[in-house]
């Protein structure tokens, strides 16, 4: 991550937008394809289930609740820790993205911990429909979450070593529109699968 | 760096506001709180969602700063999405 290499990184593209800003967003609309058609299956799924998900479809909402509250959590250190490192605040910004990267890896923790508690009760993603889409939307999301947390943990790293500064800061407004965008799907996923 | 302007402070204010609209939508859809049928909470749930989704995508993803053009990146899919459900409902009630 030289200053060569940062300075091309940040050049506008024709639009007016830089380019590797243009491609993460590019790459989240593909991102958002992928989720809306999965979201979409449930919900055609489930309007053709009356009946839908019955007593056997049971998810805690007090669990549910607080990972989501974990993420919107993670979601404000985020993006903290970018206005920090633009202000050449480093050790701030550099605990921010720790306290971000240990937001998800929680998150991960706890639905660890609900699908070891469905695999204990003989739930499994074979049970029934709704159990195959809970686990398919979880499942893709927490890989998503994975990815944020690595990606983060990555950028922790290089700010500890001194390679991540305000010079090339932009490096986690890009980190962060991933992260961001992985909090917005929970922010649809946690009412469709544990409220209504 | 289009949001070098935006405080620490304002992120914390959307902050509760996002921790807000979620136990609101917690409670409404957990406790009869509003006299509404369940489809009307439901579409009530939904839209808080879609609120909150948008304070996300428009302070901590910055679009309110970036160029307009760039929401529409964002908006397109959901466009598609959009267009796939009313066919997807379409077919449901031309079966009806």
């Amino acid at each position: 991550m030289s200053d060569a290499h940062a300075v091309s990184a940040s050049h506008e593209s024709a639009t007016g937008i830089p380019s590797n800003k243009l491609g993460v967003w590019l790459f989240l609309a593909s991102e958002i394809m992928f989720f809306a058609g999965l979201i979409g299956a449930y919900l055609f799924l489930r309007m053709s289930h009356p009946a839908w998900p019955g007593p056997e479809g049971h998810l805690s909402v007090p669990i549910g609740t607080a990972n989501t509250f974990i993420l919107i959590c993670s979601s404000m250190t985020m993006v903290l820790a970018y206005a920090e490192m633009q202000r050449g605040r480093q050790t701030e910004a550099q605990r921010y993205l720790l306290l971000t990267a240990l937001l998800g890896s929680a998150f991960l923790g706890v639905k660890a911990y609900e699908y070891s508690a469905k695999f204990h009760h003989g739930i499994f993603p074979k049970t029934n429909v709704f159990w195959s889409c809970y686990f398919t939307l979880t499942g893709f999301h927490a890989l998503h979450v994975l990815g944020g947390i690595i990606t983060n943990l990555y950028f922790w790293i290089q700010a500890r070593r001194g390679r991540l500064t305000v010079s090339n800061a932009y490096y986690l407004e890009l980190s962060g529109l991933y992260w961001h965008f992985v909090d917005i799907v929970w922010i649809f996923l946690f009412p469709l699968l544990y409220l209504i | 760096m289009a949001d070098a302007h935006v405080s620490p402070a304002k992120y914390v204010w959307i902050w509760v506001w996002l921790a807000g609209l979620m136990l609101l939508g917690v409670a409404l859809s957990e406790w009869p709180i509003l006299p509404l049928p369940r489809p009307m909470i439901v579409l009530t749930v939904l839209g808080l969602s879609t609120v909150k989704a948008v304070l996300v995508a428009w302070y901590y993803m910055h679009l309110k700063f970036d160029r307009r053009w760039l929401i529409g990146v964002a908006a397109f899919p959901l466009l598609l999405l959009a267009l796939a459900v009313l066919l997807g409902l379409s077919s449901v009630l031309v079966k009806l």
